[in-house]
């Protein structure tokens, strides 16, 4: 065995006792071995492993162990993302609502370009998000409506369905009365079974359970764009309850036969005129104090 | 190839072997790797903590270098790397019953010259160098340690050596 060899197993700590004596032979064998023995005083201190346990045992007692595993992570951000995605699908799936309060009108813009004016004390709610799929809104209360040509586009009431295919048209749908009146275009009124079809000009009306199909209109939108109802034929009950939408007051009318019918128009401007305009014709008269009116004989 | 038996070392009986087998090796590597000032049993304590409060993320068989990563990397916190001083102990020399003042000069002088010049070495040189004289490990068991080829071990072995032997004219 070479010298080489012998030095490098020397420092493998691996040489036989053989070996050992043959490597104490060589030459510059001495040095290494001074310096080993040199070496020796800078060992490691001492380290007891039981002690050193013992006194890592106390103290492991008092460690909380982090349990933070993968799958707890992963539920987490699973978690945020559930709620991310529901409350996506809460808000976009939400109906857009619209309430119009007592004496305030209002217009809106529906997603394509169709356009509805909505009446005093009513109600319109559709789904942007599903526009594009079908065009639907519900409506209580009256509203005008200007619908862009396109697919149909339904008009839901407590009375009745409206479908159209792109045009103008009125529709009161309060207490027991449904009004549709034809602009523009053609409308079909579907309700309770039946289906009307109006043509413009014309108007279908339904009055506590009775149908009654209308003279011709003359005008091109409803009065009430103007600032001004105008009715034909129309019980006074509705008319005074109109009064109520348009005007903060509470009528008495308990001393007079609500059933006759009016024709004429009163204005949304001025409580006085309007409410002469509505007594004048049918021979009553009227006391106000404060918010109540009271309607009697002549 | 073994399969773990399980994935993380909660177990206290596996703790504690896990103690057993690797305290003493990380101990004296933290000592010859940074000298004594700092405390080496404590940061092997350290070390140990942190792999309890992490022991269900480690699994027995990374245990090893999770351990010898934090502990060193506790201990480079602890200090902006200052220079080794390695303390040695007077011991009796088994040769030298009867020695004359010339020979324990000397002898002290030798000890001062290898002192420094083990502070001179480079930390891998040093680990390594005292692990395989002063330990007596073999080449396999420091390689096996450290996560290194025992090529590497033979290398920094002979290099720490060729520094010393240039630093203290005569051996």
């Amino acid at each position: 065995m070479n010298k080489e060899e012998l030095i490098k197993k020397w420092f493998d700590n691996n040489l036989s006792l053989e070996e050992q004596k043959a490597f104490e032979q060589l030459d510059n064998s001495s040095d290494l071995i001074k310096l080993n023995n040199a070496l020796h005083s800078f060992k490691a201190s001492e380290y007891s492993i039981n002690s050193e346990y013992s006194h890592l045992k106390s103290e492991l007692d008092s460690v909380k162990i982090k349990t933070n595993r993968w799958f707890y992570t992963v539920l987490k951000i699973a978690a945020v993302l559930a709620l991310l995605l529901s409350a996506y699908y809460y808000t976009t799936t939400l109906d857009t609502e619209i309430q119009t309060k007592i004496a305030e009108q209002t217009i809106i813009s529906l997603p394509d370009a169709s356009e509805v004016n909505l009446n005093v004390n009513s109600f319109l709610a559709f789904n942007e998000h599903k526009w594009e799929k079908a065009r639907v809104v519900n409506l209580k209360g009256e509203a005008f409506f200007k619908v862009a040509k396109g697919k149909k586009f339904d008009v839901v009431t407590k009375h009745g369905k409206v479908t159209v295919l792109g045009t103008q048209f009125n529709i009161i749908q309060r207490n027991d009365f449904f009004e549709v009146t034809c602009f523009e275009g053609l409308v079909a009124v579907t309700h309770s079974e039946n289906r009307i079809e109006l043509s413009p000009g014309n108007s279908f009306r339904w009055i506590d359970g009775e149908m009654i199909a209308n003279d011709k209109v003359l005008a091109t939108q409803p009065s009430w764009l103007r600032g001004e109802s105008s009715y034909n034929n129309v019980n006074l009950k509705h008319i005074l309850s109109e009064l109520e939408n348009y005007y903060k007051i509470k009528i008495n009318a308990e001393n007079i036969d609500t059933s006759r019918l009016f024709t004429g128009s009163f204005t949304h401007k001025n409580l006085d005129l309007a409410l002469k305009s509505v007594t004048i014709p049918l021979n009553l008269s009227y006391s106000k104090t404060g918010a109540i009116v009271v309607l009697k004989r002549e | 190839m073994k399969q773990p038996l399980q994935d993380h070392i909660c177990e206290e009986r596996l703790f504690e072997s896990i103690f057993k087998k690797h305290s003493k090796n990380l101990h004296n590597f933290l000592y010859y790797k940074f000298g004594e000032h700092l405390n080496p049993k404590d940061k092997v304590q350290e070390a140990f903590i942190k792999l309890w409060q992490n022991c269900s993320k480690v699994s027995p068989d990374k245990a090893k270098s999770f351990l010898f990563t934090t502990a060193n990397n506790l201990m480079l916190n602890a200090v902006a790397h200052q220079n080794v001083v390695l303390k040695y102990e007077k011991r009796p020399q088994k040769t030298a019953t009867i020695e004359s003042p010339e020979f324990l000069l000397e002898e002290k002088e030798y000890h001062e010259k290898l002192q420094k010049a083990l502070s001179n070495l480079t930390d891998a040189q040093r680990v390594a160098f005292l692990m395989n004289r002063v330990e007596g490990k073999r080449f396999k068991e420091i390689a096996e340690l450290l996560n290194i080829s025992t090529k590497a071990v033979e290398k920094r072995i002979y290099g720490a050596l060729k520094k010393l032997r240039e630093d203290i004219k005569g051996i």
